[in-house]
């Protein structure tokens, strides 16, 4: 009866008698005994190779003393998990667009840049998605207007469901069959566009279609979304005769002139101008001044930088290389009425607290010792929350429409259409648009690029890369 | 001068200058005396005076005048700074002596004469005429160094000129052999021992040397001799190397001698050292110095008769210590934590492009994540994905990791349990038994590969690789084969063993066996007998060669038959030739390809010259449609270039040339060129190279880039490759392939956390471990088909790079093998061969105390004189033992 000493993991037992007239399983109950793992899943090395259980312990000649080596666990063996996971790599394309994290490209059909970058912008915007969603068909599939809104709802969906870039002929078609400007030919290939064009042409239609399907409630879509109400005084210095109008614009334009540095400027600006008509009073056509001011804010605004203008000599639309910074986040507030700032005083206010509250909390988590601090700081905001609910009070009759949501005249920037290049009909449009997740992404016709938001605040021109041409703001809104 | 020279009395002087007025090159002389000294000028005439005088009849003045001429010649040539005044002064009278000489009878002043016409010679005779020798053979026998250094070079060199001629005319050399005995002796005793070893090389009689040396020169004599090996043809090196054994044997340097045994290949050395050696200590550190090179020694008891101590010996050499000296490191430079693929990515550098944090699993990154961990956590024991859940026992979750892996990529996973475990058999084996027990056949294939990873470098008595691994051979999955397959291949590699290779060569054999399965198994035959030029296994492999169809003969896959092939000649230069004269009647599909791999592997390490030109003669040529040799010849020339560091360099260069001039498919493998050059050695301007290649138009090119990007800084934590792979990581973002690549080359940046290396060349990079080549070199050739073999469901042949792993560190021990820290400086190496004195070996050093790190070209010394490491190459391990000169000041 040889005595082996057996290795098993990282211990030794040194002295295991072998009974060799019994098979080697008996020898594996006794490993049993001592390292508690069943024979069955014992694997005991000799001499490069492995003893089975009805071996002939002669034949192994083993020898008094001799080193064996067991492997084996007690362990759990390893099962695989009843559902296992899934790859992207197996996903249909649908699924693999919301695992990359935003939606595909548009293919460029020949200068069609200035569609593709609009398409991106408009895209980016869910209500006017879920809008179309919802838009059927109503049997006038004959009306170009229809046509186009279906074919944009289609673009948007399949914008939606691929990773690869999209081919957005169908639409192009149509787009061209209902404004044949656009399908304009120079040598033979279709001519570069002006992309606000498009996006007002693009804006009016979808109004109109939208509107018209859903005249039960009678409200539009579009206009809830992107409408600005103006109120301007225009007055005649001559005469001084005074008149008040409104109006509902689609973009507050941003005008570019030697002292604009800055979009709050330019927006000042665009507010003013300058026009004649014929007055009463003198009797002659005469300089009236219009001054608007916004009367109502939407839910995203549209601002247009404008950077082109007819240039007689050269017979094109040039461009004003002019750099005008724009911020992130845009506050119209000096833009509005008086009227509209009565309304905004408690929403904004009531935005301040909680930004504010957001400060303080971060601060007393820093300093936990500066308790005084804390404790004026939410009586602060408890005396003003207060103070806002009285105002909210007053303000409720106001906006009967939306009892929840305010706007607070706070704009978060959300997509920039830009243009490179020195005159509107050439060039190259890009639309950087920010996702749902927060990332920017630039999506230059079919390839979509992950781009820094520090980047997206250089496209401020003043030279000769992309400048921001239509920049679109998302209201901050808050919860009353 | 010598103002008292008894043969130059003044009278003398005197008459010559009356004398001498009547000679004929009067005018010339008056000119030139204008410009010389009084001193000079007085010389000049004297030295004039004698040569008449040489030319009187009276024996008696010519004997005179020859010995105050001689007496002259020699105080002069002592210096070595200008041509000596006295030979400058005989100059014109050298064709009047040789005239005057062959009238002369013979008689002992005629030697004396000729002895000074050898000396003359030294500035006067024409190039080619020897004359220098013809005198110094015809004159007096005298001591050769009395006539200074420079004469005897001169002789010397005349003499290796004279040795050639005679040798192609069969004539008799003795003559030429006692001044070469001469030379030698005082070559020797003048601290010239280039010059000595040159001399010997020249006249083929390197033997002289070994009665020359002592102990003061024999260290910088060997040192000459063996990295000039490097340069010299066959058989020559192999003979100068025979000659530097033979020293260090004499003056009892046996490591050193151990190292030349190594490079030799030469295990009999390796015996004979073993009993020549008396010392315990010497022979353990024996031990050590094989471990490292990794080759397969068994002592018996003629070597060592104790049997505990050869068990303790043995046990150096199996390397069943080197996890513990590995994790003795780690834990000294506090590396234990496991770390994370993030912890690689560092992902939160990059702002806005990184990857938009996918919700759902990518199989790709996910196995790109498996490869980095395993890596990176190679040798640790613990990881972050495959290790923890079994720690913390919950049974469900067990394993998570591994089923994030898709398909094939779960036997890279399973298998990764191995690299984590790298060289802990026991607890390796622990953890990867329940894998066995899966019912998934590709689980259990990467279990049996993971084994054969454990086991990689290691021997064990139990052979648990073998006993596992030979029931799955015969398995009918060939998904479980290949497993087995490649498991024997890592952990046998090197070992020529015996069981393995009957296991194995059946296989190739077997018609019914697909593709995969006998390639796979042809790689593993060779890694196991690499460079043993084993008949019966390339026998084995031709016929499996020749026996596939024709359309088999273009898979990607086929190219590891003449790999393996080939791996079986590493190093063995002309013992490739009956093989590859074999394979010259290949299908035309192969045959150029097997002809390139067998030459490239045959003249791996050699240096050899004439064969890179021979495959850079195979790279200028344009391409047949359907050739793929040129990709092979590429990697060819880094193999047999990166021998030595100016052969390097050139191929550094020819490769550059290659990208400008070479096809689309040199192209693609010139990065892994680059990448085997430096491997572990971060050189910038193949940084530079690489990083450029790595935004190549041709994805193939930049992803060769990239992989050798992670290849050259592979173990070294490089920051500046580190950061050029984080942006390629950006770059690439959308492309998964080429971002697999850039996860892979990060993984191997880090690899062991910076504490491996990849680097086939130890031992002050004069040892090259075939096992390393052989896998990296195998790797290398599976990335010439990047797209059917690594990205698509071979991608384990990554796992090859375990063969060339091995920690860079410097660990001293004490006599007890225990680990023992003393200060050491590191520092960059400085070449100092052919130096005189003893020159610093290393620059710009920091002082650390071990264990230590070594970088690419550093070296190590210690800075305490307490202890006297028993090696003097201190890398790996190295046992101290205590100097007993040393006293505590304090």
């Amino acid at each position: 009866m040889p005595t082996v000493s057996v290795k098993w993991q990282k211990e030794l037992f040194p002295a295991v008698e072998i009974d060799t007239s019994l098979p080697p399983y008996v020898f594996k109950c006794q490993l049993y005994d001592l390292t508690g793992v069943p024979p069955e899943r014992q694997k005991i090395m000799v001499k490069g190779g492995l003893l089975k259980d009805d071996a002939d312990w002669s034949t192994l000649g083993v020898k008094e003393g001799q080193k064996l080596m067991m492997m084996g666990t007690a362990d759990e063996i390893v099962k695989a998990p009843e559902k296992g996971p899934v790859f992207v790599e197996d996903l249909p394309e649908q699924e693999q667009a919301v695992a990359v994290g935003y939606s595909a490209g548009l293919i460029n059909l020949g200068n069609t840049c200035y569609m593709n970058s609009t398409v991106q912008c408009l895209h980016s915007v869910p209500e006017l998605k879920s809008a179309l969603v919802e838009y059927q068909n109503s049997g006038r599939s004959s009306d170009l207007d229809h046509l186009l809104a279906m074919a944009t709802r289609d673009l948007f969906s399949e914008l939606d469901k691929n990773v690869k870039p999209v081919n957005p002929m169908q639409f192009w078609m149509v787009l061209r069959k209902k404004y044949p400007q656009f399908g304009q030919l120079h040598n033979g290939s279709f001519m570069q566009q002006d992309a606000e064009e498009c996006w007002t042409q693009l804006l009016y239609t979808l109004s109109q279609s939208l509107k018209s399907s859903v005249s039960r409630e009678n409200h539009d879509k579009v206009k809830e979304l992107f409408g600005i109400e103006l109120v301007s005084r225009v007055h005649c210095q001559e005469s001084g005769e005074e008149s008040s109008e409104s109006e509902s614009i689609y973009a507050l334009k941003c005008h570019i002139s030697q002292e604009v540095n800055h979009l709050h400027e330019g927006l000042k600006n665009g507010l003013k101008s300058e026009l004649e008509k014929a007055s009463l009073a003198l009797g002659r056509s005469a300089i009236y001044l219009k001054e608007s001011r916004i009367n109502g804010l939407p839910r995203y605004l549209t601002i247009q930088f404008v950077r082109f203008f007819w240039k007689r000599e050269s017979n094109q639309k040039a461009k004003i290389l002019r750099k005008v910074d724009y911020p992130l986040e845009l506050d119209v507030y000096d833009l509005c009425s008086d009227d509209l700032k009565q309304k905004l005083v408690a929403p904004r206010q009531f935005l301040r607290d909680e930004e504010g509250k957001k400060v303080g909390l971060k601060s007393s988590k820093k300093s936990s010792d500066s308790k005084d601090n804390d404790v004026t700081m939410t009586d602060a905001a408890g005396s003003s929350s207060s103070t806002g609910e009285s105002s909210a009070s007053t303000s409720q009759e106001g906006v009967p429409s939306d009892k929840e949501t305010h706007l607070t005249g706070v704009y978060d920037l959300v997509a920039v259409l830009t243009h490179k290049g020195r005159s509107a009909d050439s060039g190259h449009y890009v639309a950087w648009v920010k996702q749902e997740s927060g990332k920017w992404i630039q999506y230059d016709d079919d390839n979509p690029i992950p781009q820094r938001e520090e980047d997206i605040t250089r496209l401020s021109g003043g030279g000769d890369w992309h400048m921001a041409y239509i920049c679109m703001y998302k209201a901050r809104a808050i919860q009353m | 001068m010598a103002p008292a020279d008894p043969n130059n009395p003044t009278q003398q002087r005197d008459e010559a200058s009356l004398k001498v007025p009547s000679k004929d090159p009067k005018k010339k002389d008056d000119k030139k005396d204008e410009d010389l000294s009084d001193e000079d000028l007085a010389l000049k005439q004297q030295l004039e005076l004698y040569v008449g005088r040489v030319q009187d009849s009276d024996p008696g003045v010519q004997k005179l005048a020859l010995e105050s001429m001689r007496q002259e010649i020699r105080t002069s040539t002592s210096s070595m700074t200008s041509v000596p005044k006295p030979l400058k002064f005989l100059r014109p009278h050298y064709g009047t002596l040789k005239t005057f000489y062959e009238t002369m009878k013979d008689s002992d002043l005629k030697k004396y004469l000729a002895d000074i016409l050898s000396v003359l010679a030294l500035t006067m005779s024409a190039e080619g005429e020897r004359e220098s020798l013809k005198y110094r053979l015809l004159g007096s026998e005298g001591d050769i160094g009395s006539w200074g250094h420079e004469y005897v070079r001169n002789l010397a060199g005349e003499i290796a000129q004279e040795y050639a001629k005679r040798q192609g005319e069969d004539a008799p050399i003795d003559d030429l052999m006692d001044l070469v005995q001469q030379i030698v002796a005082f070559h020797m005793k003048h601290n010239a021992e280039p010059e000595a070893v040159d001399l010997l090389m020249e006249v083929e009689d390197l033997d002289l040397l070994i009665e020359h040396v002592d102990s003061t020169n024999f260290k910088r004599t060997c040192l000459y001799l063996t990295s000039s090996a490097k340069y010299l043809p066959g058989p020559d090196d192999i003979l100068v190397l025979d000659i530097a054994y033979m020293i260090y044997l004499k003056f009892e340097e046996y490591p050193r001698a151990l190292q030349i045994a190594l490079f030799l290949d030469n295990l009999g050395y390796v015996r004979q050292l073993f009993t020549t050696c008396d010392d315990v200590l010497q022979k353990r550190q024996f031990c050590y110095i094989l471990a490292r090179h990794g080759v397969a020694f068994v002592l018996d008891v003629d070597i060592v008769a104790d049997d505990s101590e050869r068990e303790l010996m043995q046990d150096i050499i199996n390397n069943m210590k080197l996890t513990e000296g590995y994790l003795t490191l780690a834990r000294d430079i506090e590396v234990m934590e496991p770390k994370s693929p993030e912890d690689i990515y560092k992902a939160h550098l990059l702002d806005g492009r990184a990857s938009a944090g996918a919700s759902v699993d990518s199989a790709r990154q996910n196995l790109a994540a498996t490869f980095v961990n395993a890596y990176v956590n190679a040798g640790f024991g613990q990881d972050k994905l495959m290790t923890v859940p079994s720690e913390a026992s919950s049974g469900a979750s067990s394993g998570n990791w591994l089923f994030k892996n898709k398909e094939h990529g779960k036997i890279s996973a399973a298998a990764s349990l191995g690299m984590i475990l790298l060289w802990d058999v026991d607890s390796g084996l622990a953890l990867i038994d329940k894998y066995f027990h899966s019912n998934d056949n590709h689980v259990i294939a990467g279990a049996l590969l993971g084994v054969g990873i454990v086991n990689s470098g290691i021997k064990n008595d139990c052979d648990p690789a073998l006993a596992l691994l030979g029931d799955y051979l015969d398995r009918e999955d060939p998904l479980i084969r290949i497993g087995a397959i490649m498991g024997l291949g890592v952990a046998y590699a090197g070992t020529q063993n015996e069981v393995v290779r009957h296991k194995l060569t059946p296989i190739l054999g077997d018609a019914k066996a697909p593709l995969d399965v006998i390639a796979f198994t042809a790689i593993s035959l060779g890694l196991v007998y690499v460079g043993s030029c084993n008949e019966d296994i390339a026998q084995a492999i031709i016929f499996a060669l020749m026996e596939r169809s024709e359309s088999e003969l273009g898979e990607p896959l086929m190219r590891f038959l003449p790999l393996g092939l080939g791996l079986l000649y590493l190093g063995k230069q002309e013992n490739v030739e009956a093989t590859a004269e074999v394979s010259k009647t290949f299908n035309e599909k192969i045959k150029k390809y097997c002809d390139m791999t067998l030459l490239s592997c045959a003249y791996a390490g050699t240096g050899n010259v004439l064969k890179v030109q021979n495959l850079l003669g195979h790279c200028a040529q344009h391409l047949d449609k359907g050739e793929n040799h040129q990709g092979p010849a590429v990697l060819g020339i880094a193999m047999v270039a990166m021998a030595e560091e100016l052969g390097l360099e050139m191929a550094i260069r020819s490769l550059e040339h290659l990208l400008q001039y070479g096809e689309q498919n040199i192209r693609r493998a010139v990065p892994l060129a680059l990448g085997l050059l430096c491997v572990s050695n971060p050189k910038i301007n193949v940084m530079d190279t690489l990083s450029r290649l790595s935004h190549d138009q041709d994805t193939e090119v930049a992803m060769a880039a990239i992989i050798s990007l992670g290849l050259i800084g592979a173990g070294t934590n490089n920051a500046r490759i580190a950061g050029m792979l984080r942006n390629l990581s950006s770059y690439y973002y959308k492309d998964a392939s080429l971002l697999f690549c850039v996860r892979i080359a990060q993984g191997l940046v880090h690899l062991g956390k910076g504490l491996l290396t990849l680097n086939p060349y130890h031992s002050d990079r004069f040892l090259l471990s075939p096992m390393a080549l052989a896998g990296i070199v195998t790797l290398l050739h599976a990335c010439l088909d990047m797209k059917a073999i690594i990205l698509g469901k071979y991608h384990y042949v990554l796992y090859f790079l375990v063969l060339a792993m091995q920690p860079r560190m410097l660990m001293t021990v004490d006599e007890n093998l225990k680990p023992l820290s003393v200060p050491a400086r590191v520092g960059q190496a400085v070449d100092v061969v052919g130096q005189a004195g003893r020159p610093k070996t290393i620059t710009g050093f920091q002082t650390h105390s071990t264990p230590v790190l070594l970088a690419a070209g550093d070296r190590a010394e210690l800075a305490s004189e307490k202890y006297i490491p028993v090696s003097p190459i201190l890398e790996g391990f190295v046992i101290l033992k205590d100097n007993p000169e040393y006293r505590d000041d304090h």
